[in-house]
C-alpha cells in the first residue's frame, strides 16, 4: 500500500470540511445552554439536596445518604409505590384497549371521519387541570349528576373523593379517560403500515374480521402495543396535575403516587432533602422504562 | 357504473364501530355537557334539586362575571408565555435539528441521543430542583424563565419532528447554493427555512397547547398571582372559591378551551402531526 499524498485541492477542501465539522457546534451551543438550565443543572441540584440536610429551602450541611435512608425506611413509601403502581397499571389496563378500539374503529369507518375523530380527541385535547376539575363537578356529592344518578337508583349520595379506594379509582379512571387518545393516535399510526393485500387475502379465504384482526393487525402491532404500553406508563408514572387538582393525594395517602409525593413533599412538609432523593426514585424508575423503550424501538426498525 | 353508497353488506358490518361510537360518546361527552350546561345556568340554577340539564332560563351572565382583572391577566400570561416559548425553542431548535440531520457524525448522534433522553426526565423531579434554584434569585416570577423551562421540556420533540422535514429537503438545493457561494448560516436562513414552515406551524401549533394546556410549571414556578396561567385561574375556582362558583367556573373552563379547540378545528392534520411526532410528556 502507498501512503497516500494529498493533492493541493483535496488538502484545502479536507480542512475546509473539518472547519465545518468544528462549526458544526456553533448550532447546537443554543439547544445545550437550555438544557443546562432546565435539565442538567437541576438534576445535579437534586442530587447534591439528596446529600445533604435542608431546613425550609436551604440547604444545610453534608448528610450522605441519610436522605435515601430516611426514604427507604418510610413506612408509607411502600403504600405510595402500591398506589403508584395500581394507579399506573389501572390507567393503562383501560386506556390500551380503549384506544386500540378507537383507532380501530376509525381507521374502518367511512363516513363522518372528521367527527368521530374529534369526539374520540376530545378528552386529550383539554389540559389535565381541565379533565380533572370538570370530573370533580361532575363527581360533586351534594349537585353532581353521578350523584343525582346513584340516588335515582336507591343509592346514597356518592362522595366519590373521601372515601380512599373510590378516591384511587376515581382519578385512576379520569386519567385514563385523558389519555386513551393519545394511544389511538400512536395506534393509528402503526395502523398505517399493516398491508391491505393481508387482509384482501384472509377476505378470500373466506376468514372474519375477527379472525382478521388476530391473525394479521395484532401480529403487526404487537411493537407497537408495547411502545405504546411504555410511553403511557411513563405517562402514568409521572402525572401530578390530575392528582393534584382532584386529591391532592388524599384522603391520607390513598392517591399519593411517587410523583405526588414529590410535590407534596416539597410543598406541604418542606423536606427538600426528602423530595430530592424521592425525585432521584422517580427518576430512576423512568430511565428503566425509557431504556425499554429504546430496545423495542431498535427492534422495531430492523 | 359507481355506487354512490356502500352496498348492504357493507353496511351491515359497519354496525358494530358505531355501536363503539355511541358507546364512546356515552364515556366522553357527559362531564363536557354538564359544564356546558352549568355555565348557562343562572346562578341558583347551577345548584338546584333534581338537577337540569337543560339551563331554564338560559342566562349568559356567568361568561360576562369572569372577565376580571386577574383573570384577563391568567389569558394574557398564558398567550406570551405560549408564544415566547414558540420563538424560543424554534430559534434553538431548528439549527440543533439541522446539523444533527446533515452532519451524522458519531460526536453529534451521541449529542442528540443525550438530548433526547434529557427530555424524557419526569418534569416534577426537575421542577423541584429549578424551584429551589430560583426561588431566592430575581428571576422567579419572570416571564425569561418560564419561557426557558417550557422551551426546555419540549426541545426533544421539536427536533426530532423538524429532523423528519429537514431529512425531505432534497440536499442538491443545499449544494446547489453553496456552489453559489451561500454559508452555512445562510443556507439554512435562506433556503432550509422557508423550506420546513409547514413543520414550523405544525410545531407552533403544539408548542401553542402543550404551554396553554400546561398546569405544573406556572403552578411551581409562578408564585404570585400575577404570573399564573389559564389553568391555575381554573384550579383557582376549586381551591380558593367561596361561595356558588361553579357557573362562573364552567364558564372559566370553556372560555380556557376555546383557543385549543379553534386551533384544532382550524389545523386538524397539522395538529395531528405535531401531537404525534412523540408525545410522552404530561
Amino acid at each position: 500500500m502507498t501512503s497516500l499524498t494529498l493533492s493541493p485541492l483535496a488538502k484545502a477542501r479536507f480542512t475546509h470540511v473539518q472547519r465545518e465539522y468544528r462549526r458544526v457546534w456553533v448550532y447546537v451551543i443554543p439547544v445545550t445552554i437550555v438544557f443546562a438550565v432546565v435539565f442538567i443543572g437541576p438534576l445535579a441540584v437534586t442530587i447534591w439536596t439528596a446529600l445533604h440536610r435542608t431546613d425550609y429551602f436551604e440547604v444545610k450541611e453534608f448528610a450522605g445518604l441519610t436522605a435515601f435512608v430516611d426514604l427507604f425506611s418510610d413506612e408509607d413509601l411502600l403504600s405510595q409505590v402500591g398506589t403508584t403502581l395500581a394507579f399506573a397499571c389501572g390507567a393503562l389496563v383501560v386506556a390500551l384497549p380503549l384506544g386500540l378500539l378507537s383507532a380501530i374503529v376509525l381507521n374502518n369507518i367511512t363516513r363522518f371521519t372528521r367527527l368521530v375523530r374529534s369526539l374520540f380527541l376530545l378528552p386529550w385535547l383539554m389540559s389535565q387541570a381541565t379533565a380533572g376539575t370538570i370530573w370533580l363537578w361532575f363527581l360533586n356529592p351534594n349537585y353532581g349528576p353521578a350523584t343525582a344518578f346513584a340516588r335515582s337508583l336507591g343509592l346514597g349520595s356518592t362522595d366519590t373523593f373521601s372515601n380512599p379506594t373510590s378516591a384511587l379509582i376515581a382519578v385512576t379512571l379520569i386519567t385514563a379517560w385523558w389519555s386513551y387518545p393519545q394511544a389511538m393516535l400512536l395506534f393509528l399510526g402503526a395502523l398505517q403500515t399493516v398491508p391491505v393485500e393481508l387482509k384482501d387475502s384472509l377476505k378470500v379465504d373466506g376468514g372474519n374480521a375477527w379472525q382478521g384482526f388476530t391473525n394479521v393487525t395484532l401480529p403487526y402491532l404487537r411493537n407497537s402495543i408495547v411502545s405504546v404500553v411504555v410511553v403511557l406508563l411513563m405517562l402514568y408514572v409521572q402525572m401530578v396535575t390530575i392528582i393534584l387538582v382532584t386529591t391532592r393525594g388524599g384522603p391520607l395517602i390513598a392517591t399519593e403516587t411517587l410523583a405526588v409525593r414529590v410535590f407534596n413533599q416539597t410543598f406541604q412538609d418542606y423536606d427538600l432533602a426528602g423530595a430530592s432523593a424521592t425525585a432521584l426514585l422517580l427518576f430512576a424508575i423512568n430511565i428503566l422504562l425509557t431504556l425499554v423503550a429504546i430496545r423495542f424501538r431498535r427492534k422495531e426498525s430492523l | 357504473m359507481t355506487t354512490r353508497f356502500p352496498p348492504r353488506r357493507v353496511w351491515l358490518r359497519a354496525i358494530p364501530l358505531w355501536v363503539f361510537v355511541v358507546v364512546a360518546a356515552i364515556i366522553v361527552l357527559p362531564p363536557i355537557f354538564w359544564i356546558l350546561s352549568t355555565s348557562l345556568k343562572a346562578e341558583a340554577d347551577t345548584v338546584a334539586f333534581p338537577l337540569v340539564w337543560i339551563p331554564d332560563p338560559l342566562s349568559f351572565k356567568s361568561y360576562s362575571g369572569i372577565w376580571n382583572p386577574t383573570n384577563i391577566r391568567f389569558f394574557a400570561n398564558s398567550l406570551i408565555l405560549a408564544g415566547g416559548s414558540i420563538v424560543l425553542a424554534i430559534t434553538v431548535c431548528v439549527p440543533a435539528a439541522y446539523v444533527a440531520t446533515r452532519f451524522r457524525s458519531r460526536k453529534l448522534e451521541t449529542f442528540m441521543t443525550g438530548i433526547l433522553v434529557l427530555s424524557m426526565v419526569p418534569g416534577v423531579v426537575v421542577f423541584i430542583a429549578l424551584y429551589s434554584m430560583f426561588v431566592k434569585t430575581s428571576l422567579m416570577n419572570t416571564y425569561p424563565l418560564l419561557i426557558i423551562v417550557y422551551s426546555g421540556m419540549i426541545c426533544g420533540q421539536t427536533i426530532l419532528f423538524l429532523r423528519s422535514f429537514i431529512e425531505n429537503i432534497p440536499v442538491e438545493i443545499e449544494e446547489a447554493a453553496a456552489i453559489d457561494g451561500a454559508s452555512r448560516s445562510q443556507i439554512l436562513m435562506r433556503i432550509v427555512f422557508p423550506l420546513i414552515r409547514p413543520g414550523l406551524a405544525a410545531i407552533a401549533i403544539f408548542i401553542f397547547v402543550f404551554v396553554w394546556n400546561d398546569y405544573l410549571v406556572s403552578t411551581v414556578l409562578a408564585t404570585t398571582e400575577d404570573m399564573k396561567t389559564v389553568q391555575n385561574g381554573i384550579v383557582r375556582y376549586i381551591s380558593t372559591g367561596f361561595g356558588n362558583f361553579w357557573g362562573l367556573f364552567s364558564a372559566f373552563v370553556l372560555m380556557a378551551f376555546v383557543p385549543v379547540i379553534a386551533v384544532f378545528v382550524a389545523f386538524q392534520r397539522w395538529f395531528i402531526a405535531g401531537m404525534t411526532s412523540g408525545g410522552v410528556k404530561g
